[in-house]
């Protein structure tokens, strides 16, 4: 069902309103932006805002995950493992070189996409399942380390970070400004993806998706690009995991976890894996759900009290209906983006757009050839 | 400390490495022979299979408690004998799989990409499930036949020894199944060629989820050996571990090959128990053992001891 | 000096050996032709000129380099490119895309340009193999003739000197016959060097200067089409024996 919906929804878009995606994430935006100034300053606000800033933070990381899998085809289970290095490299040289936050995080960020090296060396190695175990696995060896070296790292505790704004008194307006920045990091880590995605990197990352040995046949030094693929991915989660430390005070041991590991991939594929807009739109939207049409309407069928759903059962539901959506599309989850992401290079409009330009230029360019040739 | 007393301590951990060593082989056997037979019979790396050891324990404490038992704060109708409640485990733990196998797997077997993070998907439902229903505080399986002996100077629990004897009586019987029965012949022919097999009129998906019942019981025992014989709880978050011991010994051993697991499962029980005993504070760095292992095998011989397929190119 | 040297080549699989102690040479300008029944591991052969896999013992000297065993994409860049039996485009990318993943685009001050430059020899490139009209369409949406095109264009993008083609006639029509044949003398023309395993041996005859046999992964003969036409052992080799 959903995917008529979204068929219906992406050619209501190229044919009826003829709307380009551009100025559609535009106007998504645009909403963004202006939430704050529409909601007034109560206690559900902050609430409200918190969940917003928390969907932002999961859109950076959702967003880095469909790069590397539903991209560049390099299937990662742990990938909290560079959000969790992204909070703790920061948390690490705050606490002990006294930095102030604007500067932890970017080297946070540093670190983070370091670490993609040497982490990505062994996955390149390996395939299929076995990369899927270990990236599995190595959160669970950072976890270990982390308690191992408990007196450095804060244990089970974790390490206490300050606030973005602890010079702001008003816990809304800290909210709102927290806001601002989260969506900020946002706005800027979707540009560089995507302009990343549509470049010519980005179309050698889906051919290694696709056939790596055709892409070597190709002249691709696949390893390198992988390597790449790894980095970059790397850079966005672990700059997610940075930005989010601050906001809960803390650099926790959950930054590894698993069920965060999960979560990129529940809202990825709810958005549709490969897109990188379908993982931001549908980081709002599960959050959304989750807080909101989960927790807090009244809903009785037959008399059984089917809403408000204790927490507990969340993510449980949500795993169920991606294993849902990846069973329903058996040409592959991958092959379900065909239709929506990768169609950005094949969409009718570009096809107008860019299609008649080149063809335009490449027609004249031959017929100066032929009249000189002509001619001469 | 005279000379004789040091020499007398080492051969008794020694003898229990030995003893151990053989009883956690044969457990790991039985664990990882469930997942080479799905993988070889339906080429599916069946993420879950961790998480099916779980169930095994969980639906083990569940069968076996009495009604009566408040300080768990669960009630349960069933308050079988321990030889029952695990029998029944296994049967339900194998149905589920089954139905596992029907309903989610086999749609996308082709996808190697959706069907690992379905299985994985599906590991977490059942942790998630599991979570809910018992909740997240450790649940002790307790050991079905109490009393203990000495071999060779060692003590051992007669559940160890019984686990010993089940694990490989099991693991013969299955043997034979697979090469004398019917049945049997057809799963290896579905493993050799699954197209050749549907031609021949043998119903692969019938065999599949066959293959998978046996191989969600044996899971499933293996979990309840393992959790009572070694009196360690069971916890939501335990389906990690038993799947990584299942792709080290499958990996070490070769991919599809019986007698590589046999021998693989048995080297990664005696490697554990090596940690274990011999390097102070070593019980933490059991799970590290199977991952170490995968690691240095996947880089060195990817092939594993036995393994048969051959990782070309295209 | 040849172009290509091929000495004592070697590949085990197992018991079984693939490819074994082969010899050969390729002059620069040729249209060489690789024959053999099915299993004489000319494909094998292909895999290990072009890196795809290590051979057990021999070497490989392209232009006096020994290029024995090097990474697929190190010998693309070498100048040796090759297309597969059976076709493998990236199926989620539009034609013209497939093509500009083997290109080797230049950056231009501007990113815009030099994308847009890109995609303008991408498809000069998908002209020459009559598949302009196709530029956009997701690669998996196209006929199989059109996929075998779309191979050559695609191998012809990485500018290499040596061309390996693998069955390229296999599953074209008459016309799609005829159409390769003269995009490959064309390709010739422009001076690329080829060597083409084919089974179509009436098409393969008309472009082929010089044919190899293989068979259990030996060569049996070396020759001129008339002459190979006329060897007995290989008429054994591909009838079974007179009787």
């Amino acid at each position: 069902m959903a995917a008529y919906v979204r068929r219906a929804y992406s050619s209501f878009l190229t044919h009826v309103i003829d709307i380009p995606p551009r100025l559609l994430s535009l106007l998504f935006l645009s909403l963004l932006a202006c939430i704050p100034v529409i909601v007034s300053p109560t206690a559900l606000s902050i609430y409200f805002l918190g969940v917003l800033i928390t969907a932002n933070i999961m859109a950076i990381f959702a967003s880095s995950w469909d790069l590397l899998v539903g991209r560049a085809g390099q299937i990662s289970l742990g990938h909290a493992l560079f959000f969790g290095i992204g909070a703790y490299a920061s948390a690490l040289v705050l606490r002990y070189a006294g930095l102030p936050l604007w500067v932890t995080i970017p080297i946070g960020v540093l670190v983070g996409t370091l670490a993609a090296v040497p982490v990505g060396f062994p996955c390149l190695r390996v395939k299929g399942p076995y990369l899927a175990l270990v990236t599995m696995a190595l959160p669970l060896i950072a976890t270990g380390i982390l308690y191992y070296y408990r007196d450095y790292t804060g244990g089970e505790q974790g390490l206490p970070v300050p606030r973005f704004f602890p010079f702001i008194q008003n816990l809304y307006h800290q909210r709102v400004a927290e806001y601002y920045l989260t969506l900020l990091a946002l706005l800027i880590s979707a540009i560089i993806i995507y302009k990343i995605v549509n470049s010519k990197t980005g179309i050698i990352f889906v051919s290694i998706l696709d056939d790596e040995v055709g892409a070597k046949a190709c002249g691709i030094n696949v390893t390198k690009y992988k390597l790449l693929a790894f980095a970059i991915s790397a850079l966005f989660a672990s700059l997610a995991g940075s930005l989010q430390a601050p906001l809960i005070y803390l650099a926790s041991p959950a930054s590894f976890s698993l069920n965060l590991s999960f979560y990129a991939i529940i809202i990825t594929i709810f958005g549709g894996i490969g897109t990188i807009y379908g993982a931001i739109a549908a980081s709002y939207i599960i959050y959304f759900l989750d807080q909101y049409i989960l927790t807090i309407p009244q809903l009785e069928i037959l008399g059984t009290k089917i809403l408000p759903l204790p927490t507990v059962w969340h993510p449980l539901i949500f795993i169920v209906v991606v294993i849902i959506f990846v069973v329903k599309w058996p040409r592959g989850i991958a092959r379900f983006v065909v239709e929506d992401g990768l169609t950005e290079l094949s969409k009718e409009r570009e096809i107008e757009e860019r299609g008649k330009h080149i063809w335009k230029k490449y027609k004249k360019k031959k017929q100066e050839a032929t009249e000189s040739t002509a001619e001469g | 400390m005279s000379l004789g007393d040091n020499a007398l301590v080492d051969i008794l951990l020694l003898e229990t490495l030995l003893l151990y060593g053989a009883i956690t082989g044969a457990v790991y056997a039985l664990l990882a022979l469930g997942f080479t037979l799905i993988y070889g019979v339906a080429e599916v790396v069946n993420m879950a299979h961790g998480a099916l050891f779980m169930l095994g324990a969980y639906m083990f404490f569940a069968f076996s408690l009495a009604p009566k038992n408040p300080p768990l704060g669960i009630a349960s109708p069933f308050a079988l004998e321990p030889g029952l409640a695990l029998i029944a485990a296994m049967i339900f733990v194998g149905i589920v799989g089954s139905i596992i196998y029907v309903l989610v797997i086999n749609p996308v077997i082709k996808d190697v990409l959706a069907s690992i993070v379905v299985t994985v998907a599906l590991a977490i439902v059942l942790q998630q499930a599991v979570y809910i229903e018992f909740g997240g505080t450790h649940r002790p399986v307790l050991p079905f036949v109490s009393g203990s002996t000495i071999i060779l100077g060692v003590t051992m629990t007669y559940t160890k020894l019984l686990a010993f004897g089940t694990s490989l009586i099991l693991f013969a019987i299955i043997a034979l199944f697979m090469w004398k029965a019917k049945i049997g012949k057809a799963m290896r022919a579905t493993a050799q060629d699954r197209e050749a097999a549907m031609l021949m009129g043998v119903n692969t998906t019938r065999i599949c989820m066959l293959t998978m019942f046996i191989s969600a019981s044996l899971a499933a025992l293996a979990g309840i050996l393992i959790a009572g014989s070694t009196a360690q709880p069971a916890n939501p978050q335990m389906w990690l571990t038993p799947l990584s011991m299942s792709f080290a010994i499958v990996i070490l051993g070769g991919l599809g090959s019986i007698k590589g697991t046999f021998i693989g499962a048995f080297v990664v029980g005696y490697a554990e128990n090596a940690v274990a005993l011999l390097i102070p504070g070593g019980s933490f760095l059991k799970g590290a053992v199977a991952l170490a292992t995968m690691v240095a095998v996947l880089l060195i011989r990817p092939k594993g001891l036995f393994g048969k397929r051959i990782e070309l190119e295209e | 000096m040849h172009m290509l040297e091929v000495e004592n080549l070697t590949k085990r699989f197992g018991g079984l050996t693939a490819v074994n102690k082969v010899n050969f040479h390729i002059n620069e300008g040729e249209i060489v032709g690789l024959i053999g029944p099915n299993g004489a591991g000319k494909t094998t052969l292909f895999h290990l000129l072009t890196g795809f896999l290590k051979p057990d013992s021999g070497t490989v000297k392209f232009r006096d380099e020994d290029v024995t065993g090097l990474e697929p994409h190190k010998l693309v860049n070498k100048g040796i490119a090759r297309t597969f039996q059976v076709v493998r485009p990236f199926r989620h990318l539009p034609t013209i895309a497939n093509v500009m993943v083997a290109l080797e685009c230049p950056r231009g001050r501007k990113k815009i340009e030099w994308l847009k430059t890109c995609e303008r020899k991408a498809l000069e490139m998908l002209e020459d193999v009559g598949l302009s009209e196709m530029m956009f369409e997701p690669a998996e949406n196209l006929a199989h003739g059109d996929l075998k095109r779309l191979e050559i264009a695609r191998a012809l993008a990485t500018e290499p000197d040596l061309l390996l083609l693998d069955e390229p006639f296999g599953g074209l029509s008459p016309i799609e016959t005829e159409y390769l044949t003269k995009s490959i003398r064309r390709m010739h023309l422009d001076g690329h060097t080829m060597i083409i395993v084919e089974h179509k041996l009436h098409a393969l005859m008309k472009l082929a200067k010089r044919v190899i046999v293989l068979h259990y992964g030996e060569k049996i003969a070396e020759g001129t089409p008339e002459e190979i036409a006329k060897n007995k052992k290989v008429i054994e080799v591909y009838m079974g024996k007179a009787m």
